[in-house]
């Protein structure tokens, strides 16, 4: 049957929450203040982006703590009139079974001016009444319409928890879909999805549900799918360009920057030119091309770019002279984009270094990170006390020295040899 | 052992203690004698003491005190414009009190500068030659406009002696105790080519294994790129499969780390061993050449050295066309 993951999934219990530990903690607390009597505050209003888990974190609450849970959403009317006929139940803090209630206005950002008309005075005036907790949720609680509801709330403000924290959500589905997904896809989802876990969960369900294995080639396209036929278009003109003039207009068509392009040329030549004449001078179009991308660097001007653009467009299309067009080859997803993304990261750690090395070895910071860097990077996992002598000398933080190390372990022994 | 950067360590800190280039260092203690200095460029492959040199030059010019009139800038951290204009004017035109006249201002990497910030330091040079002088140091002084050439001391600066390259490392091996075998020795020629502080470098990587160095520690420290790598991807490019060589290419450059320059270094060295006709080979040494000046403008090591893989695809083709014929 199918069932959305993002609703088999939904945490049961407030210790399944991904991430927002700070805030569970304060609206626990302020639940619970409840049990003394009456709290200042009668209503916690829980905001932030989408797909955080604010409206999971409310349920697993009622659920941990065997609170009865009344809903009311967007897809109701909340008219002063329909808001007005839950006042009733508001001003119980017990059922009638006994069990403790709570009350939930969720996506409070869905009110509409005419047809929720004094909605939100009409929410208000329960809340000054109230007898049981109620709880108010809205992405944003700083909408100037709330300005009065907000007085008589506890605020409490949900974040988008870290990628670490949603790829261990999605790293667990996998294992009880009995999926054996590759960590560099799943890191891809989670990045991608910015902290929202629903869109992350869903974005998973499509792309590995009955599969056995999730590599990140499936992953890749994500963020393509739905550009996917105009970025093959553009590499059909330019790998199958009969003309100069054909091969460059692509570039306009191509909703990529030029950078992308390039790779995805890059990626495709070989398999599409096959001939080792043709592949070598289609090769050495892109390498000339890149040389103008140097000389962009260096002159900052970026007036050269059309070369840049000649060269990868028409140059390579112009290469084409004995490899037959016959036979349907696909087009693949530049694999260097995983690579070039995680190097980001890498590379600004590696320049921190090397404007550590800098200081003391007469070298630039680029050259350092790319010349010296390679070395420490053996010598750090060999000899811990030659590593810690040259941390010491060359001042490096603990982040640093647990990057050349590459083992926590070794990391931390290093560090200790330092105090 | 000691447990700093052993090229740092081992600079030399006179010009006397400069074992190398020695009628560059001559004409350099002149300078220092008659305490005047002229605008300089220096010029020549990495690691052949231009930047050691011109430490030496100011150290034995000013005294211990030296670091107060000198000022060391990197052009390929700080290379735009606003540094000459800003950084580089004020140093240069304030005067320097003391015996000596004038600051000097060494500018690492200049080849690296663009074109503007050149045309603007030509400038500074000369209005402030009184209170400043320059020295330049660069891979390549073509990179150089013409005007800031014209107007230094040219040195150029070439790779160490084999001898003298020997007679270092085992100073160095000797000194921290480190016991550096024959084979060890030509193998660090071999991967650094007479660049003295990759060779330190490489030395001291090797030493952190705590072994004696030999050829296999030195080959597998080089950025683990041994000849071996290099030349199985020569092999399977030879055999037409160009995917495969361009994935061992991107392996090395990526997971570990190994410099283009070093990769085609040693694709150089290996195609002069490859079983082919001999006029090829030269062939070949004129395309890896080009890449190789390619490497240094163009802005992606993989690119330039997959073209040149397609190349070796293509010989190969053409080799065995020639001799079903």
């Amino acid at each position: 049957m199918y069932q959305p993951w993002a609703v088999k999934y939904k945490p049961k219990s407030l210790k399944e929450v991904v991430g927002n530990k700070e805030a569970i903690r304060k609206f626990v607390e302020w639940v619970k203040s409840w049990d003394g009597g009456i709290p200042k505050k009668r209503a916690a209003f829980l905001y932030g982006p989408p797909g955080v888990g604010k409206t999971v974190t409310v349920e697993a609450l009622a659920n941990d703590f065997r609170m009865e849970l009344v809903e009311k959403n967007a897809s109701d009317y909340r008219t002063e009139e329909a808001v007005k006929r839950f006042a009733g139940l508001a001003s119980q803090y017990s059922s009638l079974f006994g069990t403790k209630r709570i009350i939930l206005f969720d996506e409070l950002d869905g009110l509409t001016g005419t047809a929720d008309k004094g909605g939100v005075k009409a929410i208000t005036d329960i809340i000054k009444t109230a007898q049981c907790p109620i709880v108010l949720i809205a992405n944003n609680a700083f909408d100037p319409r709330f300005a009065n509801l907000r007085n008589y709330c506890l605020l409490i403000e949900f974040k988008k928890p870290p990628a670490t924290e949603v790829l261990k959500h999605l790293k667990a589905i996998c294992l009880k879909e009995g999926i054996d997904a590759e960590e560099n896809a799943l890191k891809f989802i989670a990045q991608r999805s910015e902290g929202d876990i629903r869109s992350a969960v869903t974005d998973l369900q499509a792309l590995a549900q009955g599969k056995k294995r999730l590599s990140y080639e499936d992953v890749a396209w994500l963020g393509f799918r739905d550009r996917q036929e105009t970025i093959f278009t553009v590499l059909r003109m330019i790998l199958y360009g009969k003309t100069c003039e054909g091969a460059k207009r692509a570039v306009n068509m191509a909703d990529v920057d030029i950078d992308m392009l390039f790779e995805w040329i890059y990626e495709n030549v070989p398999a599409h030119l096959t001939n080792p004449h043709d592949l070598a001078r289609a090769m050495d179009a892109l390498s000339m091309a890149d040389v103008y991308r140097g000389r962009i660097r260096t002159t900052q001007d970026w007036s050269f770019v059309r070369y840049v653009i000649d060269f990868m467009t028409a140059g390579v299309a112009m290469a084409r002279v004995n490899t037959k067009t016959s036979g349907w080859t696909p087009f693949r997803f530049p694999e260097r984009i995983q690579a070039l993304s995680k190097s980001k990261e890498e590379r600004a750690m590696q320049l921190e270094i090397g404007r550590k090395i800098k200081r003391k070895c007469h070298i630039s910071a680029q050259r350092a990170s790319k010349e010296v860097l390679p070395y420490l990077r053996i010598i750090f996992k060999n000899n811990v006390e030659m590593a810690a002598g040259i941390a010491k000398w060359l001042d490096l933080t603990p982040e640093m020295i647990a990057y050349l190390a590459e083992n926590d372990k070794k990391a931390n022994t290093i560090i200790k040899l330092l105090e | 052992m000691s447990f700093e950067m052993w090229a740092e360590k081992y600079r030399p800190k006179t010009l006397d203690e400069m074992v190398n280039q020695k009628e560059i260092v001559e004409r350099l203690k002149s300078f220092v004698k008659a305490k005047n200095v002229p605008h300089c460029i220096f010029a020549g492959p990495p690691g052949t003491g231009k930047t050691t040199a011109a430490l030496c030059l100011a150290r034995d010019l000013y005294g211990d005190a030296y670091r107060e009139h000198i000022m060391e800038l990197n052009a390929s951290d700080e290379r735009g414009i606003d540094v000459v204009r800003e950084t580089v004017k004020t140093f240069a035109r304030i005067r320097s009190i003391g015996e000596v006249p004038f600051k000097i201002m060494i500018l690492d990497e200049a080849d690296n500068m663009t074109a503007d910030a050149q045309q603007a330091l030509r400038r500074t040079m000369e209005r402030y030659t009184e209170t400043c002088r320059f020295i330049l140091c660069a891979n390549y002084s073509g990179k150089i406009i013409e005007p800031i050439q014209s107007r230094c001391a040219p040195f150029r600066f070439t790779y160490l002696p084999r001898e003298e390259h020997d007679k270092y490392l085992r100073h160095i091996a000797d000194n921290e105790g480190v016991k550096l075998l024959n084979d060890g020795l030509d193998a660090i020629y071999e991967v650094c080519g007479g660049d003295l502080r990759r060779a330190i470098n490489t030395l001291q990587a090797a030493a952190s294994l705590g072994k004696p160095v030999d050829a296999k520690i030195v080959y597998s420290i080089a950025g683990r790129a041994n000849p071996a790598d290099v030349q199985k991807m020569i092999e399977t490019a030879m055999k037409g499969n160009f995917l495969e060589a361009r994935k061992q290419l991107r392996e090395m450059i990526q997971k570990y780390g190994v410099a283009g320059s070093d990769i085609i270094r040693q694709i150089h060295t290996e195609i002069f061993r490859a079983d082919i006709p001999e006029p090829w080979k030269i062939k070949l040494a004129d395309i890896v050449g080009e890449i190789d000046y390619r490497l240094v403008e163009g802005a992606d090591e993989e690119v330039q050295l997959s073209a040149l893989l397609a190349r070796l695809v293509e010989a190969a083709y053409e080799i065995k066309g020639l001799k079903k014929v």
